[in-house]
């Protein structure tokens, strides 16, 4: 659904973005990382049309990007880095007139899906109103309305959680969720919330200074940390005959206590739990929670870019 | 090009204008000074009895007024010299700078404005053509500009002829040729040749501001030509008129060249708001 080769763009002598390689399947959910200036938002708006590459090319829903930049356009919703929406306009006007831009003319159809959205959103009962009263996640929702509004099979969405409380951003992450697996909508989404990149992306491609450092699925972008998985378990109290028997259990690679809890590294969650629950409970010991912990995606995207910057 | 887009574009920003206090009272106000405010201060002195040697003030303009003009004005005493003069020559101008004003504060907040409301990206993520983008915001800065500008003229006629009806036997000074090519033809070609260079200027400035108080100076050869006529230099006679039609019509069309290259989306973009 897009495709990048050797995508690049230079301002004087910076280059924003440098030989950025892509192929993004329909219906995903693709996580764009990286810190500020690494060239997250030129590349998107390379992909939407709004600047041009110095080299390379693309193509997005088929279009190609220097060919056919009405036809991308038309092809893609945007969630730009502000709401950009038209603050003396009402909610309603706002919609209208960007799903008219976008192609939606009939009059019935329009309304039944800014309707739709604006339900979806709990905007419809502010659907008159200037938008200059609405708060910043009221923005942003409606932003990721008029994004949507005309159905299109790619969105670019940049920053879609930022600064929201976090019921907003459920919301918005659901929308996304909902528009990756029903409409099969192919999804970009740029991000410095590792958390929306765990729970919604399918692939994640980590830049920094314009240059790819990785891209893969967030569970390989962990396994860059070299740091394992860790069992959590809460006990009533930790005798030292458990501790003694954990030693015993070739599962258990490393044991540390931390008052009444442990946390022991294993190779694999998944099989390692049942074995080292079975043993604490055979030492008398008694369990109170277990839980499974990956190493922390941030951490991974942190070590990444300090890899980076040193290189 | 889609002209329904580009009124799409229009309507949008029309409704936008209508809202905005800081757009809609300049272009209020002016022309209200210019066309009721100045006139009745005219008109309501008129009554007062003016020396022979006050009305020798109007010689120069008189002197290069058409034969038939001055043959007209010997009949006349000195205050119907006055009023005919001020109504018909000196307020002239006046409904050149209302359209050049008009034009270049919407022009200025439509382009620098939508940039500095950073409204500017998603408006150029939209599939609407440069071409269907550059045709509405022309739009939204002419249409209203010469509807102002004719409104004006309207009553600016109104007035007059009703406050020199019995001073001039019955004759309806207004409306006459010169006002009608002054409204139909100069004013239009003039207020899009302020249109052009505003969109020029707001791809080169940060914001609506900066792009208004530059676009102001196009005023200038505008008051050149109210001063001109007020000291006896030139007359906007139908002539001079034409020639002012033929000139501005060709600077439109090197200033809206220049115009659709500048307004590019990139450039646009690439300017800090």
């Amino acid at each position: 659904m897009i495709e990048a080769e050797n995508l690049t763009r230079t301002f004087g002598s910076l280059t924003a973005v440098n030989n950025l390689n892509l192929h993004i399947d329909k219906g995903e959910v693709f996580g764009f990382l990286g810190p500020n200036g690494a060239g997250k938002t030129t590349t998107i708006r390379m992909l939407a049309c709004l600047i041009a590459p110095t080299r390379g090319t693309a193509t997005v829903a088929g279009y190609n990007i220097q060919k056919d930049p009405l036809k991308v356009r038309q092809s893609v919703g945007i969630l730009t880095e502000n709401p950009s929406l038209y603050e003396r306009l009402s909610a309603y006007e706002n919609m209208d007139f960007f799903a008219q831009a976008y192609g939606v003319t009939d009059l019935v159809e329009r309304r039944k899906r800014i309707q739709e959205l604006l339900e979806f959103f709990h905007l419809w009962e502010r659907r008159n109103d200037k938008v200059a009263g609405f708060s910043k996640g009221m923005k942003q929702k409606l932003a990721i309305v008029r994004a949507t509004v005309h159905r299109p099979p790619v969105m670019f969405l940049d920053e879609p959680t930022a600064g929201l409380d976090p019921q907003s951003a459920k919301e918005i992450r659901d929308m996304m969720a909902e528009l990756s697996v029903h409409e099969k909508c192919t999804i970009l989404l740029s991000t410095h919330h590792l958390e929306d990149a765990e729970k919604l992306c399918n692939r994640v491609l980590i830049m920094n200074k314009g240059s790819v450092l990785l891209v893969g699925s967030p569970d390989e972008l962990r396994q860059k940390t070299n740091e394992k998985p860790m069992v959590e378990i809460a006990l009533k109290q930790v005798s030292s005959k458990i501790l003694k028997t954990l030693d015993g259990v070739m599962a258990a690679e490393g044991v540390k206590q931390q008052e009444n809890r442990l946390l022991i590294s294993v190779k694999d969650t998944a099989t390692a739990t049942p074995e080292i629950v079975r043993s604490i409970v055979a030492a008398d010991g008694d369990v109170l929670a277990v839980n499974a912990l990956k190493p922390s995606l941030e951490e991974a995207y942190l070590k990444l870019i300090k890899g980076g910057e040193k290189q | 090009m889609n002209m329904s887009k580009a009124w799409l574009v229009f309507k949008k920003d029309w409704t936008e204008i209508k809202r905005n206090w800081q757009v809609l009272l300049p272009i209020i106000i002016v022309p209200i000074i210019f066309s009721v405010v100045l006139p009745a201060i005219v008109l309501g002195i008129s009554g007062t009895p003016i020396e022979d040697s006050q009305s020798g003030d109007f010689d120069t303009l008189i002197g290069i007024l058409p034969l038939d003009v001055q043959a007209q004005l010997s009949n006349f005493n000195p205050n119907q010299i006055m009023v005919y003069i001020m109504v018909l020559y000196f307020f002239a101008p006046f409904f050149l700078i209302i359209p050049v004003m008009a034009s270049s504060v919407l022009g200025s907040d439509s382009f620098a404005g939508e940039r500095e409301r950073k409204t500017i990206e998603a408006l150029l993520a939209t599939p609407l053509s440069d071409s269907e983008l550059f045709m509405g915001k022309v739009l939204v800065s002419f249409i209203p500009a010469m509807l102002v500008t004719f409104v004006s003229f309207g009553i600016y006629t109104v007035l007059v002829d009703v406050m020199t009806y019995s001073m001039f036997n019955g004759i309806l000074l207004l409306p006459n040729l010169n006002f009608l090519i002054i409204i139909l033809g100069v004013a239009p070609v003039l207020a899009l040749c302020s249109i052009g260079l505003t969109v020029m200027i707001s791809a080169k400035v940060k914001g609506f501001k900066e792009a208004q108080q530059i676009s102001v100076l196009l005023l200038i050869p505008v008051l050149g030509l109210v001063f001109g006529q007020i000291s006896g230099l030139l007359v906007l006679g139908p002539l001079v008129l034409a020639l002012l039609i033929g000139l501005f019509a060709v600077i439109d069309v090197v200033v809206f060249y220049l115009g659709v290259k500048v307004f590019q989306r990139e450039e646009i973009l690439s300017k800090p708001a």
